[in-house]
């Protein structure tokens, strides 16, 4: 025996199904709801219930968190019925499904940057809407994200050991976001990344790399001279400054090694040579 | 009337009023609008859709009235629609549409197709529900069937289509499709004309999909499909451009029904002469010197010109030994070679090999795309192009296979493109598209065993992320993307059979080096169902947990790896009457320390590279601490803390040798070693080698399971030991050698199947005075395996033994062995 609502399901009543859905929907009870405005939405296409129940058929969506097409409708909505009142308002929960979706900074950003988007685009076709403020504060929680994604990776490397590539992302980060709130702790990090590179490379190659190290601690401390940092900044600069200093007299020991043991031989070589020679010269006598 | 569409052509002007015209567009004000020819649909709503509001200012025609026109076109609810000039008063203007309704589609019932064929056409229609039946829409579908069923052979397909009211809904239409595929299309001869120097024979054997039908061809698919066919004629001719005929084409081709179900397929060809390499010169090389690039081509004057063998060597060599490999394994990205054809007289031709280098690139940053479960770090630091590194095609392969080693992705769709190329800064991004697959296994059955039934419940997570346990925003459905693995089992049949286990792991400890972390622990219980306080209880308990600390190393080079592991292991044993003893507890608690390297290519078909495992395990040597008289000691004392020492060395070569054949050649050796010879030889840990290689109850004295085809489980015992003894102990001393030539039949998503055929000799010894390395017991045979997700590896093998194993029923043969093994890690078995 079929149910109550087996029965209005199938049942080709087309108005008492409206009206039960609506009922449905206020009560909160969406996972009914869905299936029978499912139904409808196709039989009304057309008419003059449509709009309506297209606003509804959104909403339904978006309520049992479903929003990628949740997205899709209230977009559908605000294309179609453009004139409509409520066509701000779908543009709007458009964008902000795609906020909804937007992952944790550790994953794919891709929806990320297409809430981003989407909400600009609200802003700049409704630049006096109300809901202008909430855009823009999602946009920046957004772009928060984008940051992180990017301090979090270019940290991964520092911690990982691979201190020339740590250098670089940190680098591209701070161009990327100029104004990030990780731009004072990523310039240190910096800082550490590119001494730890000097120290893990050749000798030869080592002085140039923590003068760099000591250049980017003397523009911290101009950028940053009240920083929690600076402290551990100067630190960093000292020891690069006595790593230079030691790599020098390593490399000058070295050489003279490489000279004293060239010399000798040369004067080993001389010496059998003029050997040769005296008794070439005595056989020649 | 000025605007109609009636088909989807763009509004044509037809002028009737002399005031509207396409080269002299005006400004109206919309005066009112009105719909006719309507009969289900609400007028008020097609004016609002056409969005041409009363009062509105619009050109006249212009966008507006296009538009109109357009949006409720786009509606596909009409089978015309037009829009007039009712009347133009002053500026105002005043519009009708006409519309013609058409019936909807309410369904479309597919007759006489299966079910399952049905669910196909079906998906291939798409959902046709709600359109207006017309007909292009009776047209589109016909198309659709047809072209559906060609594909699948059956070239003879009739469609017809009834239409029928649907009484439930005003303006419905019910479609009745009636499919007969008739009998599928064979082919029943390939004619080729036009050919002097192939034989007909070698032309077929280039038409790798499309063959002709013969009374041998059992399974053999002699199928007239289309879009094969298509591929086939493509390579017949690039085949014919490598044989140095690099003029050959197909002049015409055509199909006839030649029989009932069967066609002629005819093949006109033109040849053409054969053509032959001339002087081959360099240009634009300034990185290498002639001379160099000259033997990394290895094409010589005179040599039969092939095409193939050409590209292969400038860009395309599956070892990477060609010369644009050279370049983009060294930072030339934007490298690029061009073979011109400078002079061909007679059949010879001379090439210019014209070649840019461009700017050395450095990767500027790795991006991971698709990753909407497993997190950044995870793949990123498997990733050997990082920022500031030389770009390396080479690197890129290879961090795409640590990415599939993760086993998160579907390694077919990882996909490494290089973005954002500057060539101003020698810089490149470097973006890894990966996309996410179910990993996670569960395992649920329910089997007979001992007359019982053994239940089973096992969990694997793959992409677990225990830092994420409390944090429930996580949880969908668990905490993932941390690349950890977590599994738990149980396994039960009530009171006489338990055991269950845990195990976790993470690769990367403490997330700043490789290091891999594992714990598990089980415990598992067997016995007669008896109560602890009953007399005649018979028991036997294991508790067992195990630490794992492992390290990529990099030297000798970066695929070795060393682990190190703790085990302790508790036997608890009330009367359990198979044992060295019956009632007691004994401990074995072991430190192993194991240094490996695999390069193999692939887990489960391997056609390259080795595999290689050394394992040192060893308990503390008690006796020589204790002070105890292991002469006179109980076999309770004697067993109390088990001690021994276990070396083991596994090796793997997999080599390609022709086509796809591949040998794989393998060798192992095992000693287990005492401290002191008044205790004598461990009770556990020792070799039973023979059979299928399959786990079985004897882990209850934590023996090793070495698999040896052609002979029973556990049959190759030492010569002259006392078979029960020596079968139900295993031995201290084993080595085995295989020799397998394997052949894949599939290798796809779903399953990879292949043949081999295989010798093997080994043995086993008592002590290392007998210990004779080349004195093996031998056989030969042939068999297959499966490899399908969720099974595992599958095998079958038939073996016959050389050599009898006297005291053993059978003489210890046994012809077929079956396997499953679920984990595939090196599978020296």
């Amino acid at each position: 025996c079929k149910s109550k609502y087996e029965k209005l399901r199938a049942s080709n009543d087309t108005a008492k199904k409206y009206r039960e859905a609506i009922k449905f929907y206020d009560n909160k009870n969406y996972s009914k709801a869905l299936p029978l405005f499912d139904d409808l939405i196709t039989k009304y296409r057309g008419t003059a219930e449509a709009e309506d129940l297209s606003y509804y058929y959104a909403y339904t969506h978006y309520k049992l968190k479903d929003y990628t097409t949740a997205r899709y409708h209230f977009k559908t909505f605000a294309d179609t019925y453009a004139s409509s009142p409520k066509a701000e308002e779908c543009r709007f929960m458009a964008a902000y499904c795609f906020y909804l979706e937007s992952p944790t900074y550790s994953l794919d950003q891709d929806n990320t940057l297409k809430a981003m988007d989407a909400l600009q685009l609200f802003i700049n076709l409704h630049p006096k809407s109300e809901r202008v403020p909430e855009a823009s504060k999602l946009i920046a929680n957004l772009r928060l994200k984008l940051e992180q994604k990017s301090y979090e990776n270019a940290k991964l490397f520092l911690d990982i050991g691979d201190y020339k590539s740590a250098v670089i992302a940190f680098r591209n980060s701070e161009r990327e976001f100029p104004d990030t709130k990780y731009a004072e702790e990523m310039q240190f990090l910096t800082i550490k990344a590119q001494a730890l590179y000097a120290g893990a490379s050749l000798e030869v190659k080592q002085e140039e790399r923590y003068n760099e190290a000591i250049q980017l601690a003397n523009e911290f401390a101009v950028n940053y001279p009240t920083s929690k940092y600076l402290k551990e900044a100067e630190q960093i600069k000292k020891s690069s400054e006595k790593a230079i200093v030691d790599v020098r007299k390593l490399i000058a020991t070295e050489t003279a090694l490489l000279e004293e043991q060239n010399a000798k031989i040369k004067a080993a070589q001389a010496a059998k040579d003029k050997k040769q020679e005296d008794t070439k010269n005595n056989s020649n006598e | 009337q000025f605007g109609r569409t009636g088909t989807q052509q763009p509004a044509r002007p037809t002028t009737t009023s002399s005031e509207i015209s396409y080269l002299n567009p005006q400004e109206f004000t919309i005066g009112g609008t009105t719909v006719s020819g309507t009969q289900f649909l609400d007028k008020s709503v097609l004016i609002t859709i056409s969005k041409l509001t009363t009062g509105d200012k619009i050109m006249v025609p212009g966008d507006a009235t296009s538009n109109a026109v357009k949006n409720l076109w786009a509606q596909g609810l009409f089978d015309d629609v037009k829009l007039n000039v009712a009347e133009i008063r002053g500026d105002s203007i005043f519009f009708d549409i006409v519309v013609v309704e058409r019936p909807r589609l309410t369904r479309i019932d597919l007759l006489g197709l299966k079910k399952g064929e049905v669910t196909d056409v079906k998906a291939k229609l798409n959902d046709k529900t709600g359109k207006v039946v017309n007909e292009n829409l009776l047209k589109t579908t016909t198309d659709i069937i047809k072209k559906h069923f060609n594909e699948k052979g059956y070239l003879y397909t009739d469609v017809s289509i009834a239409q029928r009211k649907d009484t439930a809904e005003a303006n419905n239409m019910i479609l009745d499709i009636t499919v007969d595929k008739n009998k599928r299309v064979k082919i029943d001869e390939i004619v080729f004309t036009g050919n002097k120097d192939f034989k007909d024979k070698t032309l077929k054997k280039y038409l790798k999909k499309t063959k002709e039908r013969a009374f041998y061809k059992v399974f053999g698919s002699a199928k007239f499909l289309q879009a094969k066919y298509d591929e086939d004629k493509l390579t017949l001719i690039s085949k014919m451009h490598e044989k140095g005929y690099r003029d050959a084409e197909i002049i015409s081709d055509s199909t006839y029904r030649s029989s009932e179900n069967g066609v002629t397929v005819k093949i006109n060809l033109y040849e053409g002469p054969k053509y032959y390499f001339g002087n081959i010169t360099f240009a634009g090389n300034a990185k290498y010197p002639r001379e160099f690039l000259e033997t990394l081509l290895s094409i010589k004057k005179g040599e039969v010109f092939s095409e193939e063998k050409l590209t292969r060597k400038l860009s395309s060599s599956p070892n990477g030994d060609d010369i644009s490999s050279l370049y983009l394994n060294d930072g030339y990205l934007t490298f690029n070679v061009d073979p011109v054809q400078t002079k061909i007289y007679g059949d010879t031709i001379d090439l210019e090999i014209r070649m840019y280098e461009g700017p050395q690139y450095t990767v500027n940053k790795v991006m991971v795309k698709g990753n909407d479960l497993t997190n950044d770090k995870v793949i990123l630091r498997e990733i050997r192009t990082k920022p500031g590194q030389k770009f390396s095609k080479e690197l890129i392969v290879r961090s795409t296979r640590e990415i599939a080693q993760l086993g998160n992705f579907d390694d077919t769709k990882t996909d490494p493109k290089p973005i954002n190329i500057n060539p101003n800064e020698g810089t490149v991004d470097i973006e890894y598209n990966v996309v996410e697959k179910p990993s996670d296994q569960i395992e649920l059955s329910g089997g007979f065993g001992g007359g019982r039934v053994v239940g089973t419940l096992g969990l694997t997570f793959n992409n677990f992320s225990a830092r994420n346990l409390f944090n429930m925003s996580a949880w969908k459905p668990l905490p993932k993307g941390d690349g950890q693995k977590l599994s738990i089992r149980g396994q039960t049949n009530g009171k006489f059979y338990q055991s269950y286990s845990f195990s976790f792991s993470e690769p990367w400890l403490g997330g700043k080096k490789p290091i891999y972390f594992g714990i598990s622990a089980f415990t598992s219980l067997q016995s007669n169902g008896l109560r602890d306080s009953d007399i005649d209880q018979q028991k036997i308990r294991l508790n067992g947990m195990t630490f794992t600390l492992g390290q990529r190393l990099k030297w000798p080079d970066d695929y070795f790896q060393a682990n190190t592991s703790i085990n302790l292991q508790q036997y608890k044993l009330n009367n359990y009457n198979q044992f060295i003893f019956a009632t007691g507890t004994s401990y074995n608690f072991n430190l192993t320390q194991e240094f490996s390297r695999s390069s193999i290519d692939a887990p489960i078909f391997p056609t390259s590279g080795s595999n290689l495992k050394l394992t040192i395990q060893a308990t503390p040597p008690y006796s020589l601490l204790n002070n105890k008289n292991y002469a006179i000691a109980t076999d309770k004392e004697k067993y109390k803390f088990t001690e021994y020492h276990k070396w083991k060395f596994e090796s793997q070569w997999f080599q390609r040798i022709y086509g796809k054949l591949v040998l794989k050649a393998q060798a192992q050796f095992g000693l287990l070693g005492i401290y002191n010879t008044a205790v004598g030889q461990s009770a556990f840990e020792r070799f039973k080698l023979g059979g299928d290689g399959m786990q079985g109850f004897d882990y209850l004295q934590g023996s090793e399971i070495i698999a040896m085809r052609g002979y029973a489980n556990n049959a190759v015992i030492p010569s002259g030991s006392n078979p029960t003894i020596a079968q139900g102990s295993g031995s201290p001393i084993f080595n085995k050698y295989v020799l397998e030539l394997r052949h894949p039949i599939t290798a796809s998503q779903s399953a990879t199947i292949f043949v081999l055929a295989f010798a093997e000799g080994g043995n086993t010894w008592n002590s290392f005075r007998d210990f004779a390395p080349f004195n093996v017991r031998r056989t030969a045979g042939f068999g297959a395996r499966v490899f399908l997700p969720i099974f595992g590896l599958l095998g079958i093998d038939y073996g016959f033994a050389f050599d009898k194993i006297p005291g053993l029923s059978d003489n210890g043969r046994q012809p077929f062995t079956f396997s499953i093994s679920q984990a595939l890690n090196g599978g020296f078995n």
